[in-house]
């Protein structure tokens, strides 16, 4: 059994890898794109109206927030001057909520030290994410840190060492003879607001004992003081005193550089409506539980006290102080889940960059897919009709009926292997798959019609062998694979990052995986195919 | 017909040579190729009723009574109502003169010239030409007319749609221009890469065959057959966009195939005169280009049928392309390799 298996390899490979694809598309499911199922419509507001260019930014930051890896169906595209469109296949509430939150996001990441900002989220060069020290590491039974090295741009590295150099004080000496520092801190802040804070004595009272005390998996490190805080967030911050009035004029001053507000939920709704006919846009925030109210606040989201070789105190001369471009940033959760979500929104965040103009608003709507809800049926309808058509040209020309099927045959199974193919990258199957299969499934009747006339044809002058025949199809096939994969090869290797061409990668993605099932799976069976009809006939003839 | 190429045959490249020239006219001069909505940008119109719409109907009913560019319709829904999603490129018309007006402004310190195209701008909308006091005022009253033009046709679609979908006074109409997703950046950047792809074609075919002629004449079979599908572009009106350059791409990938066959099989073939080797190649290529001209005859009917524009945009350029392909190939393609070996083979008899 397993000989006649061997010889005929070429049916066997094709066997075994349709049987692969089906199980896969089994498994994994194939994903339906917008045009075929439609999905969910964005609109997204910008606080203000903004130039083209910059909406064309924004739109490019959005589209790499909602889809890192360029997989997920997802259309951006800016309107008028204010307003982001943002289609996308996904259904799933979940799903959505992550996406509408990452759109939402400013994603202002900011360090700060001293009162002064080191550097922002945008002078990042990039996140290390294959390096060693990304990823999630159990710290206990009850808590999880997850780690995020990345690597600064060359300004901001010159920038952070001037503005870190020698920022440790001598505090001791350590038991083995080397010298104790302590340092100051940097704060990292994520869209830290340019409000005035405004909030109650209690409150305030009780946010510093919490910081004091400090807080694992808010990143508070023991013995935070507040003041340090406040002044690192380069906010005004205004405590109502015992009676919960609140200083007008003072307010009023304030007033004159910032136009917002933000308040903690125990400050008084008079004060509020004080606050509103000055003229402030007020907004009430909550503190995450157990967490102070200033934290939240502020954006603040991690604590992290230099150490003296940052700081370089063994160098004497700023000169020659060592720079650091690589960094880390850390975070504890409770469960493994949390932290890994963590670690990637922030990753995502980091990497698309801030949004230069913040949203204002978000709607959500359902939208039906463009193509037509029946399109699936259509593209049956056209598939069993071309069918239909191409046999009829064949049945005509080599008035051999049984020639067809072979056709046929390698037809269904190079579109069952694609498909395999997307359900297995979860590539979607949209417009541009669609005519990526179109294109190969082409290719492929082309060249099973000259590997049947190669055959067939030439045995009226038996002068070559029907191996000589089969090599010189496949000298002619392997020649038009290669110029598929010599036209579409450009497009998978430099397309793939720019903005709005991934619908052609996606096609040209397919063509190519289609030429190379054609010349290494499908063809190899039709040709043994098409000799053994061939064979069959001669012997019939009485000729060999 | 053992001999399809008899000895007459080099006049048979008169033929495609003759064609080219409207090929070139149509694409270069008139009318030439229009931009798709990802370069222009379009116009969305955002309805928002209380009663559900049906896709179909309203895809008919802007199809009956409007003409408008690469359009597509879906429908939305929200906890709060229905609605509808209505795309569609920008109007030829708008885009003309806006492009004049925007000459009109960039030349304003010139005030003849600029009025010049102020008016041109008006007459193009049905307005007559007239004399301006200054260049400023002429420019004034183009954008006017453009303003007042653009406000009309937004009205009459919105009493169209509002009217034969019964959709009642509480629908709400939303007209938003969107702006073209595709920077001409990126845009210019698929061109090249695209001219990559055509270089590393022409690459491979040289490596196959290491001839001159002979690749060359694949080389002028593939252009001739991207004219023709260009020319199918720019006569049916289909404009070019990221989904319609995959077509091209196609075309490039289907019409190479035949014409590697027939180099292959003359260069290589060792059975009859060359004649004879060209014309059984002819009947093997025909097969090919029929098989696939076939199946886009069957998916042309079916996506005229259901209004599914994308696809019979794509089969339409295809079908163009390879109609050429079939001129390209056994009209030009094959007298030249005919011509060549001929040649050839003259030397060696010396």
């Amino acid at each position: 059994m397993t000989n006649v298996l061997l010889k005929n390899w070429q049916f066997t490979l094709v066997a075994i890898i349709v049987l692969i694809s089906i199980a896969t598309i089994g498994f994994y499911g194939i994903k339906l794109g917008m045009d075929f199922k439609g999905g969910t419509l964005y609109q997204v507001e910008l606080q203000k109206t903004v130039s083209t260019e910059e909406i064309a930014r924004i739109s490019t930051i959005i589209s790499q927030r909602i889809d890192p890896s360029g997989l997920k169906d997802a259309t951006v595209y800016p309107v008028g001057g204010q307003f982001i469109v943002v289609q996308l296949s996904e259904t799933d509430i979940t799903e959505l909520e992550k996406v509408e939150s990452r759109i939402r996001q400013q994603g202002k990441f900011e360090a700060v030290l001293d009162g002064n900002i080191v550097f922002t989220g945008d002078e990042l060069k990039k996140v290390l994410r294959g390096d060693n020290s990304y990823g999630v590491m159990k710290q206990s039974s009850t808590s999880y840190e997850w780690s995020l090295p990345f690597v600064l741009n060359e300004k901001a590295t010159k920038n952070f060492a001037r503005s870190t150099f020698h920022k440790c004080n001598q505090t001791g000496f350590s038991p083995t003879g080397g010298i104790t520092y302590e340092c100051e801190k940097t704060i990292f802040f994520l869209d830290r607001p340019t409000s005035l804070l405004v909030t109650t004595k209690d409150t305030y009272d009780y946010d510093e004992s919490l910081l004091t005390a400090g807080n694992k998996f808010e990143n508070i490190p023991e013995g935070t003081l507040i003041e340090e805080l406040i002044a690192d967030s380069m906010l005004n911050v205004m405590v109502l005193d015992s009676n919960a009035t609140i200083d007008l004029a003072k307010a009023r001053t304030y007033f004159e550089t910032t136009k917002t507000a933000v308040v903690s939920p125990s400050v008084s709704q008079s004060v509020i409506n004080d606050l509103n006919a000055i003229g402030f846009a007020v907004t009430v925030t909550q503190a995450k539980k157990d967490s102070p109210w200033i934290w939240t606040a502020t954006g603040a989201k991690q604590i992290i006290s230099l150490t003296e070789g940052i700081t370089n105190e063994d160098v004497s001369d700023i000169s020659q102080a060592k720079e650091f471009s690589t960094l880390r940033i850390s975070g504890q959760r409770q469960t493994f889940a949390e932290a890994k979500s963590d670690l990637e929104e922030l990753a995502i965040l980091l990497e698309s960059g801030s949004l230069p103009t913040p949203v204002k608003s978000i709607s959500k709507e359902t939208i039906s897919p463009s193509l037509g809800e029946s399109f699936l049926f259509n593209v049956l309808l056209m598939g069993i009709l071309a069918a239909i058509a191409v046999s009829g040209i064949i049945i005509i020309r080599y008035k051999m009926l049984n020639l067809a099927i072979p056709i046929i045959l390698t037809g269904l199974s190079e579109i069952l292997i694609l498909m395999g193919f997307l359900a297995l990258t979860q590539r979607p199957l949209d417009l541009a798959a669609f005519a990526g299969i179109i294109a190969a499934i082409g290719t492929g009747v082309d060249s099973e019609i000259v590997i049947t006339d190669e055959i067939l044809g030439k045995s009226k002058e038996a002068h070559e062998s029907l191996i000589q025949r089969a090599k010189a199809a496949l000298f002619i096939i392997a020649t038009s694979a290669f110029t598929v994969i010599g036209v579409m090869g450009p497009i998978v290797l430099f397309s793939r990052n720019l903005p709005g061409l991934d619908k052609l990668y996606g096609f040209a993605v397919v063509a190519i995986v289609g030429a190379l099932i054609g010349i290494f799976v499908t063809r190899p069976a039709f040709t043994k195919l098409v000799e053994g009809i061939v064979h069959k006939k001669e012997e019939k003839e009485g000729r060999n | 017909m053992q001999d399809f190429y008899k000895s007459n045959y080099k006049k048979m490249m008169l033929i495609p040579l003759i064609i080219a020239i409207p090929l070139l006219f149509f694409v270069f001069i008139f009318p030439g190729i229009q931009p798709g909505v990802d370069l222009t940008g379009g116009n969305v119109v955002i309805i928002r009723s209380d009663k559900p719409i049906i896709e179909a109907d309203l895809l008919s009913v802007l199809k009956e009574n409007f003409s408008l560019p690469e359009l597509k319709v879906s429908t939305i829904s929200s906890p709060t109502g229905f609605g509808a999603w209505i795309q569609y490129g920008k109007d030829p018309l708008v885009a003309n003169v806006e492009e004049l007006t925007a000459k009109a402004s960039e030349s304003i310190d010139s005030e003849k010239e600029s009025i010049a195209f102020s008016n041109q701008a008006l007459k193009a909308l049905g307005k007559e030409e007239a004399t301006f006091a200054n260049s400023k005022i002429a420019l004034l009253a183009a954008e006017q007319a453009l303003a007042e033009y653009k406000e009309a046709f937004s009205k009459k679609l919105q009493e169209t749609i509002s009217q034969k979908l019964g959709l009642g006074a509480n629908a709400e109409f939303q007209k938003r221009e969107i702006s073209p997703t595709l920077g001409k950046a990126s845009f210019d950047s698929s061109m090249f890469i695209t001219l990559i792809g055509v270089i590393m074609i022409i690459v491979v075919v040289f490596v196959a065959f290491r001839k001159f002629v002979p690749s060359a004449a694949i080389i002028q079979a593939m252009l001739f057959d991207v004219l023709a599908g260009l020319a199918g572009m720019a006569i049916l009106g289909i404009p070019l966009s990221l989904t319609t350059l995959p077509a091209l791409l196609m075309l490039i990938g289907y019409s190479v195939d035949t014409d590697i066959m027939l180099t292959s099989r003359m260069l290589k073939g060792k059975d009859g005169t060359p004649g004879q080797r060209a014309t059984s190649s002819m009947k093997t290529g025909l097969t090919m280009t029929g098989t696939t001209l076939a199946a886009l005859i069957a998916m042309l009917a079916v996506s005229y049928f259901y209004q599914i524009e994308v696809i019979y945009q794509i089969s339409a350029i295809l079908f163009f392309g390879l109609v050429g392909d079939t001129i390209s190939t056994w009209l030009m393609n094959a007298p030249i390799l005919l011509w060549w070996i001929e040649k050839k083979e003259s030397k060696r008899n010396f």
